[in-house]
């Protein structure tokens, strides 16, 4: 496993998703004929490509899905993992970068928001095992909120990803120039708590400020009917 | 609670008592009237135990859950040799979010929710909403339990025997070491030896099969194709087994009516023959139509094509009772007569009842009336609709006359009278058609005779055409000699 890289993080790292498996976050929004088609699941970068088209096929027969659908979920699978690896060539600036991790999503009737704090440096991470470790906490039953929580997390992750991925490009371009100076990453001396201070403006303790609490505690919700129709009547009114 | 199933076509004590230790939530301990016992059944002391079910298990049974025997090794506390071999890729250590750990949550997950509901099949799609893993190692693990029968695996399904289920059955004995397919539980082993059931597709093939002997598998074409089969084998296992149609069935009397009925109606379109056939091919109609007994006779018969068109006429006028051994009897008088003619006649005879060959002769007897040398053309070109209607004409003509004549006589028929008759009316039957042959030839001679006029026709007006062109050429030098002598005598004055 790759050691945490402590002082020396200038160095860039080569693009991959910060978890300890290199699981791409795939989300799917279909609509064929009327028929929307949301869903969102993890995949595995090392997996053959012929796995989508069985995988979309299947998905379509298990959910008895117009047969149109099987080519549409293959494709946009096959684009987003394309795009993923056309990120992995590049490097991305790591470092000593927590980053906050925001979770907002319903599932079913379940709703969840939560904010945390995730080392983006932390190659071992496991947001799978947060997920699970996130339900049987709260007593979540159901069981389809663990991998939705997980995917959120790695969704974040990913675009976070791509955005070091970004900065990396710009830093490399600047350094042409002049010596930049980036400010998040920059500090290295101090070590990790007093940076964790700077981050969040606390200079006398690593101990949260009290009004901060209630920003950072999970809060699950459960829904009754007409509130989840009432969401999903608004969430499909959003992006048209 | 868990329960076998014993293979079928096995004898009791080979089926050992297998204590599957299945540390499931719900523990019920299995009624008596469930344990109709092949084995002998174990206690119900242990929290994990195991019953021998009857193959057909009560549905007041709603906890047992069933899998299959050759999936014994199954244990939800470990992981077996036997999901070590088949999904290889998450025990070797490639790939960091493939390890024994993540297997056997995944594993164990998608059994949990399987049991959850016994009696309803679980999809892939479902579990994997429900399973924090990427979803391709999901799917492996739901292709692997479900291959094996640990999920979405109810008798009530199997009811079909499979045809390499019974050797499987005898096969899933020993260890799981190669791996089988389903066993039949509850039917008896049925050798269907007409039809051939693809085991991994549960399909009937058709068209070829691919049987393994090395591992008694019969796949269809698709699923060879595919690369359907189990671990182990290898395409050069399978050999291809032809199934051709013509074993499934013989011709019934029906599909023969119709073969005839058709042949009448489109005579040589055979595709719309064998689609008013049903289920025959076009080749299979035809070797049949010719394998028919009067085949010979008609393809012997071979000028008179409208002969053909008219003896259907007559077998379709017939009712279904003519069966083909009357056709035999009244063939065999002159059946071996040298004259095609006189075994057509025969036939026709044979054929022509005497109603049939009377509701004929009253729109006929104008047309035969009609006959003559000077009427040859016109009668010539009805000749193919009407010759049917003739020939039964004459023949009714000519029973009638011998009727008449009968009755003048006597009025009873005894049977050395009625051959008698048929005789007769066989002689005017064939002097009828030699009629018909003369005039036939009288009216081809009329044709060649026209044809000669035309010709020379055609040879007059060449030759006008040649005089004419002879001309002109001879005109055309005339003019340019003048032309060059004015031409010339112009220059020199």
């Amino acid at each position: 496993m790759k050691p945490l890289p402590s002082t020396s993080s200038k160095t860039p790292v080569k693009f991959r998703m910060p978890t300890s498996e290199n699981l791409v976050p795939i989300r799917l929004d279909i609509e064929v004929d009327g028929q929307r088609f949301k869903d969102a699941f993890t995949w595995n970068l090392s997996d053959p490509d012929s796995e989508i088209s069985v995988f979309a096929k299947r998905t379509q027969k298990d959910l008895k899905l117009p047969l149109a659908f099987a080519t549409q979920i293959a494709q946009s699978i096959q684009t987003q993992l394309t795009e993923f690896r056309s990120y992995q060539g590049q490097e991305m600036l790591t470092g000593e970068k927590i980053v906050p991790i925001k979770l907002d999503l319903r599932v079913n009737h379940t709703l969840i928001k939560d904010q945390f704090l995730w080392d983006f440096n932390n190659f071992d991470s496991d947001p799978e095992e947060f997920a699970k470790t996130f339900c049987n906490d709260l007593g979540i039953e159901d069981p389809e909120v663990g991998p939705a929580v997980a995917f959120a997390i790695r969704e974040q992750l990913y675009e976070i990803a791509i955005q070091s991925v970004a900065t990396a490009r710009e830093s490399r371009n600047a350094k042409k120039g002049r010596r930049g100076e980036y400010s998040s990453i920059s500090s290295r001396s101090t070590g990790a708590a007093l940076d964790l201070m700077k981050l969040f403006s606390n200079r006398y303790s690593v101990v949260r400020k009290r009004k901060e609490w209630d920003v950072y505690e999970p809060m699950v919700d459960i829904l009754s009917n007409e509130e989840v129709n009432a969401l999903e009547s608004m969430e499909e009114r959003k992006p048209r | 609670m868990a329960s076998l199933e014993p293979p079928a076509a096995v004898t009791p004590p080979s089926s050992k008592p297998n204590l599957l230790p299945l540390p499931s939530p719900t523990i019920i301990t299995p009624s008596a009237a469930a344990l109709a016992a092949v084995a002998p059944t174990t206690s119900s002391s242990s929290p994990a135990t195991l019953s021998v079910a009857t193959p057909l298990p009560t549905p007041s049974d709603a906890e047992l859950v069933h899998i299959p025997s050759y999936s014994r090794w199954f244990s939800l506390d470990g992981i077996s040799e036997c999901e070590i071999r088949c999904l290889p890729e998450f025990f070797d250590s490639r790939s960091p979010s493939r390890n024994p750990r993540a297997y056997k949550y995944i594993r164990d997950s998608i059994i949990k929710q399987f049991r959850r509901n016994p009696s309803s099949k679980i999809t892939f799609t479902e579990v994997r909403k429900t399973l924090a893993a990427d979803v391709i190692s999901i799917r492996r693990v739901f292709d692997f339990l479900d291959a094996w029968g640990l999920i979405n695996y109810s008798p009530a399904a199997l009811s079909k025997p499979l045809k390499w289920e019974e050797k499987d059955s005898k096969t899933s004995q020993h260890a799981a070491d190669s791996p089988a397919g389903p066993s039949s539980d509850s039917t008896p082993p049925v050798r269907e030896t007409t039809k051939w059931l693809c085991g991994s597709c549960k399909s009937v093939c058709s068209i070829a099969c691919f049987a393994s002997d090395k591992c008694d598998l019969t796949l269809c074409a698709r699923c060879f194709v595919r690369g359907n089969y189990r671990v182990g084998l290898s395409s050069s296992d399978f050999r291809r087994v032809e199934i051709s149609d013509e074993m499934k069935t013989d011709w019934t009397e029906k599909e023969t009516m119709q073969l005839l009925e058709a042949v009448m109606h489109y005579g040589d379109d055979w595709k719309k023959v064998a689609q008013h056939v049903g289920g025959r091919s076009e080749k299979d109609c035809i070797t049949h139509f010719i394998k028919l007994p009067m085949g010979e006779k008609l393809a012997g018969s071979a000028e008179f094509g409208s002969g053909i068109n008219k003896l259907n006429q007559m077998k379709d006028d017939n009712s279904s009772n003519s069966s083909s051994s009357g056709k035999r009897l009244c063939l065999s008088p002159l059946a071996d007569a040298s004259n095609p003619i006189m075994a057509q006649a025969a036939f026709l005879s044979a054929l022509a009842g005497t109603a049939v060959a009377e509701a004929a002769a009253q729109a006929a007897v104008t047309a035969v009336s009609k006959v003559g040398h000077g009427e040859a053309n016109a009668h010539f070109r009805s000749l193919h609709g009407v010759q049917g209607l003739q020939n039964a004409s004459i023949t009714s003509n000519g029973s009638n006359k011998l009727k008449s004549s009968e009755e003048a006589r006597s009025g009873v028929n005894t049977m050395p009278e009625e051959k008698v008759n048929v005789e007769e009316e066989l002689r005017t039957v064939a002097m009828v058609q030699m009629k018909h042959i003369q005039e036939k030839i009288i009216h081809f001679e009329e044709i060649d005779s026209q044809i000669d006029k035309e010709w020379k026709q055609m040879e007059q007006m060449r030759d006008i055409l040649f005089y004419d062109q002879l001309n002109l050429l001879k005109h055309e030098r005339s003019i340019r000699k003048t032309g060059q002598q004015a031409a010339e005598g112009t220059r020199a004055g």
